[in-house]
């Protein structure tokens, strides 16, 4: 019999990491205020207060809508994508795949943003449409364009999943498919598809989750209607009733928590049959590349008009807004340009602690992470233990708190829990809360990278007299390799872009990069903010190709 | 303060400032300032640094700091910018748990502000400068206002001329009711629900008489945009997708005018609202001296002139002279400048109910128009 004993140790250490702010959250949706002002006493009424509210069904019926669209665009997309890049021999693979996560660059408020003076009704693609067509048949602040931003934008999460899963699949049997004859499509969808189904079905899971939290793109673009979701509805009680109204915001998270239950026990149901799907062998095998044909450049030019859509726009919108001082169709660009907002960047001593403050955050706590997230993911690998499959359940719920709710309990925690406090404003305790806010994407990569190791493998160690520790060290771990190099890109990007989590964690000289730049913008420091985005996306674009060139490789 | 000076180390600090007294006595200390303000300067550079919890944006704060620095090079200064809201929930989370890090916190949102001092966050201090301001924005030692801002209206001067432009309440809303057609979705203000500032502005408006009103309902009418931040409003007014911003914070509306000639700024000649930065020395901070010597700063001649002059938040204090000051605005505008009064009174505009009656009102006016 061996030692499991320490499962349920992990087991209940993560349990306690997420149910301490969720346990918060439940007691003070049920104050009249506070929970830590004398004022507050119990009450129900909260509750009403916010279902009562037409505001409150309107936001989530906007949210019910955007999540479903996102899911139906991003998934398949991001599949699609996948399968090309990773399975095929689309032309120009080397260059196309940094420029995949260039999306994820940028904060989603410099972001939408970018669309606004883009494709905005006064952005410059705008007015050369309407000097050569005539007015521009779409609404950037419409629904429709709202859910093409985010479906488009987050194409590259569903990547990370599949693509990650892609690499650990053996190309013989899609080899064998093609020698009987089989068309590229035959392939993916009758041998790829099934192989990958349920990195597919989390990540899909995972979206609709994003769906349900997504505060940046729609509070930006949906501002000026005032068309909310829920993320941007319950930022409303900030202000609304004078005091911040933590009861009402509380509320509002527990909601989010119920509407997303159905979805977890979906992915339960989806993930049942998992262990099928395990597919890394003993044996070792080259990966053969499926020639697409005269599909090839179709195939090509789509992608680029994804990247157009994505990266160009945005990106092009915020450069532009970098070097001039105004913009729109009643200026002429050549009479507004100014190297200016570069030089004041230049000026404020803080940016660049900012970067190196993120550089830190970024690479080294996305790393210490990375292996919290891989002791979770090993706790409850291949675990017959009732405890650690809890925590399938369990890990979905951060995420069901928008960022800036996540960062206030994390920061309500360490100031109320006698040992922590010494720590509130510190750099590890912003650590501590966007490892909490991310656990759900990073242990879902790190544990369906484990699961796709096969079990005699581990199984042959185990006979042979490995211990936990031993196994995890010579098998599992070198084996899901991509899944965890995956996981540290994904943390590395999304810590580094982060800026609502760490609004109340920020102490002296702990500021970070996306904090910053939200801040700048929200002061009306427009220029500043668009050119710090543009150096932001450099940075991070520099770092990614240079560790790309150094060898660090997603499909080594 | 008292904490201080009853702690053994308290004491010790207190022997050294007195013996170092003297010597430091010889530094320059503005004049008109008591005798012992050596020893608080000699205590606060012991401390050596303030922790200021604000809301100003940093491009603005720059210049003050590196002048406070030049004048107290051993005083460094630890500023942290929160959004309004935020720093509430902050500074009372912190306070709550006897963890307020603040020294001095800063903030626009003017009701937030005094909420602390309801609350027992602000000390009391007499700063030696309290002469040199108005007396009224300075409520029971407790709270300053530092800086003078009148709420304005912003226009693109390439959508509407300067010859049409109302400088009205009233003037507006006839005017973009007149203009219906051409004015449809091309005003933009603060939407006083989703905006604590927003509110506070229009709220500010609703007391000084009725204009307020018919201009609510001739936005309803035209399909005024709401938003929630003034930098989102002057950019989309430079870049000419929105026309006229009603309610526009001035420091910002005249930093863009300068940058931008198309933008213009119009004073309101039937009422301006004056807003102000408000200060407060917290009561448990743990360098209480710099905190006073940095309040002391920010309202000084000095102080004020880079507060006016460099960070263009308006400087408060009538000696000071140029365009962003107290003195400046008086001259060209008078009696029509209606600064919001500073006191008690300000926790009137966060009362839950009366703010819920607000918006039903506003509601209701804007619905009358569409």
């Amino acid at each position: 019999m061996r030692n499991e004993s320490w499962r349920n140790g992990v087991a209940l250490l993560t349990a306690l990491f997420i149910l301490a702010p969720v346990g918060l959250i439940v007691w003070q949706s049920f104050l009249t205020d506070a929970f830590f002002s004398p004022r507050a006493g119990v009450t129900g009424a909260t509750y009403g207060f916010v279902l009562d509210d037409p505001g409150f069904w309107d936001a989530l019926r906007n949210t019910v809508v955007l999540s479903v669209g996102m899911v139906v665009i991003a998934v398949p997309l991001g599949s699609l994508l996948a399968f090309l890049m990773v399975r095929t021999d689309l032309p120009g693979r080397k260059w196309i795949e940094p420029a995949i996560f260039l999306p994820l660059f940028m904060s989603p408020m410099v972001l939408a943003f970018g669309y606004i003076v883009s494709i905005g009704p006064s952005g410059f693609w705008s007015v050369w449409w309407e000097r050569l067509f005539g007015a521009p048949f779409w609404n950037v602040y419409s629904m429709p364009m709202l859910i093409l931003v985010v479906g488009l934008s987050h194409v590259t999460h569903v990547y990370i999943y599949v693509s990650t899963a892609l690499r650990t699949v053996p190309s013989d049997l899609e080899e064998a498919a093609r020698v009987a004859g089989g068309s590229p499509l035959t392939v993916a969808t009758k041998i790829t598809l099934p192989l990958v189904w349920p990195s597919i079905a989390v990540s899909a899971v995972l979206v609709a989750f994003l769906g349900f939290e997504l505060f940046g793109l729609p509070y930006v673009l949906g501002d000026q209607d005032g068309r909310m979701v829920l993320a941007t509805y319950l930022y409303k009680f900030n202000t609304l009733l004078g005091r911040p109204a933590y009861q009402l915001m509380a509320v509002v998270v527990i909601f989010i928590m119920l509407i997303t239950l159905p979805l977890v026990m979906l992915q339960r149901r989806m993930l049942r049959t998992a262990q099928r799907y395990s597919t890394i062998g003993g044996k070792a095998t080259r990966a053969h590349l499926v020639p697409l044909g005269r599909w090839r450049w179709i195939a090509f030019a789509a992608v680029l008009l994804w990247l157009y859509a994505v990266v160009l726009l945005p990106l092009s919108g915020v450069m532009l807004r970098s070097v001039v001082t105004t913009w729109g169709p009643l200026v002429a660009v050549r009479d507004v340009l100014t190297w200016d907002n570069y030089a004041k960047l230049a000026e404020m001593p803080l940016i660049r602690r900012s970067i190196v403050n993120t550089v830190i955050l970024a690479f080294v706590g996305g790393f210490a992470s990375l292996c919290v997230y891989a002791l979770i993911g090993l706790a409850s690998h291949r675990s017959p233990l009732k405890t650690t499959r809890g925590l399938d359940f369990l890990v979905l719920l951060p995420r069901a708190m928008p960022g800036i709710v996540a960062g206030l309990v994390v920061f309500w925690i360490f100031l109320f829990v006698p040992v922590l406090k010494p720590f509130v404003a510190s750099l590890a305790a912003m650590w501590v809360a966007y490892t909490l806010v991310w656990l759900p994407f990073g242990l879902r990569l790190v544990s369906t990278s484990f699961g796709q190791v096969g079990r005699e493998l581990e199984e042959a160690a185990h006979v042979t007299g490995a211990g936990a520790l031993r196994v995890a060290r010579d098998v599992t771990l070198p084996l899901s390799r991509h899944g965890l190099m995956a996981a540290w890109l994904l943390a590395f990007l999304l810590y580094s872009r982060e800026y609502s989590t760490g609004i109340f964690l920020m102490g002296q000289g702990n500021e970070v990069m996306g904090t910053m730049l939200v801040s700048l913008w929200n002061g009306g420091n427009i220029d500043v903010a668009s050119s710090l985005a543009v150096v932001n996306t450099l940075v991070i674009g520099g770092g990614i190709a240079l560790a790309l060139r150094l060898g660090v490789r997603l499909d080594a | 303060m008292r904490d201080f000076n009853t702690s053994a180390l308290g004491r010790w600090l207190a022997c050294a400032c007195l013996v170092a007294a003297p010597v430091i006595a010889t530094a320059d200390i503005p004049e008109g300032y008591p005798a012992d303000y050596a020893a608080l300067v000699a205590k606060a550079e012991t401390e050596g640094s303030v922790v200021v919890y604000a809301n100003t944006e940093h491009a603005a704060i720059e210049p003050i700091v590196e002048d406070f620095q030049k004048a107290f090079p051993k005083i460094r200064v630890d500023y942290i910018e929160i959004k309004a809201a935020d720093l509430f929930s902050r500074v009372s989370s912190e306070s709550a748990a006897g963890a307020l890090k603040a020294d001095m916190v800063w903030s626009s949102a003017m009701d937030l502000q005094y909420q602390m001092v309801e609350d027992g966050i602000a000390a009391e201090y007499v700063s030696p400068e309290k002469g040199a301001v108005p007396a009224w924005s300075n409520f029971g030692d407790k709270i300053y206002g530092i800086t003078y801002e009148p709420v304005v209206m912003v226009y693109n001067s390439k959508l509407v001329s300067a010859e049409e432009m109302p400088d009205t309440r009233a003037g507006l809303a006839s005017w973009l009711i007149a203009n219906k057609q051409r004015m449809t979705g091309k005003v933009a203000t603060y939407d006083p629900e989703r905006s604590g500032l927003g509110f506070f502005a229009v709220s500010a408006d609703a007391a000084n008489g009725n204009a307020l009103w018919p201009l609510v309902t001739a936005f309803g009418a035209v399909d005024t945009k709401f938003y929630t931040s003034t930098g989102t409003m002057l950019e989309k007014i430079s870049a000419g997708e929105h026309a006229i911003g009603y309610n526009i914070i001035g420091p910002y509306a005249y930093l863009r005018a300068e940058r931008d000639p198309n933008v213009k700024v119009v004073v309101p000649k039937d009422f301006t609202v004056v807003l102000s930065r408000l200060a407060i020395v917290t009561e448990k901070a743990q360098h209480p001296a710099a905190a006073r010597v940095f309040l002391d700063y920010l309202l000084s001649h000095r102080g004020q002139t880079v507060v006016g002059n460099q960070a263009h938040l308006f400087a408060i204090r009538p000696d000071v002279e140029g365009s962003a000051t107290i003195a400046g605005l008086s001259a060209e505008y008078g009696d029509i400048l209606k600064p919001v009064k500073i006191g008690p009174e300000l926790l009137d505009a966060i009362q839950p109910m009366q703010r819920l009656a607000f918006f039903r009102k506003w509601n209701d006016a804007l619905k009358a128009g569409k």
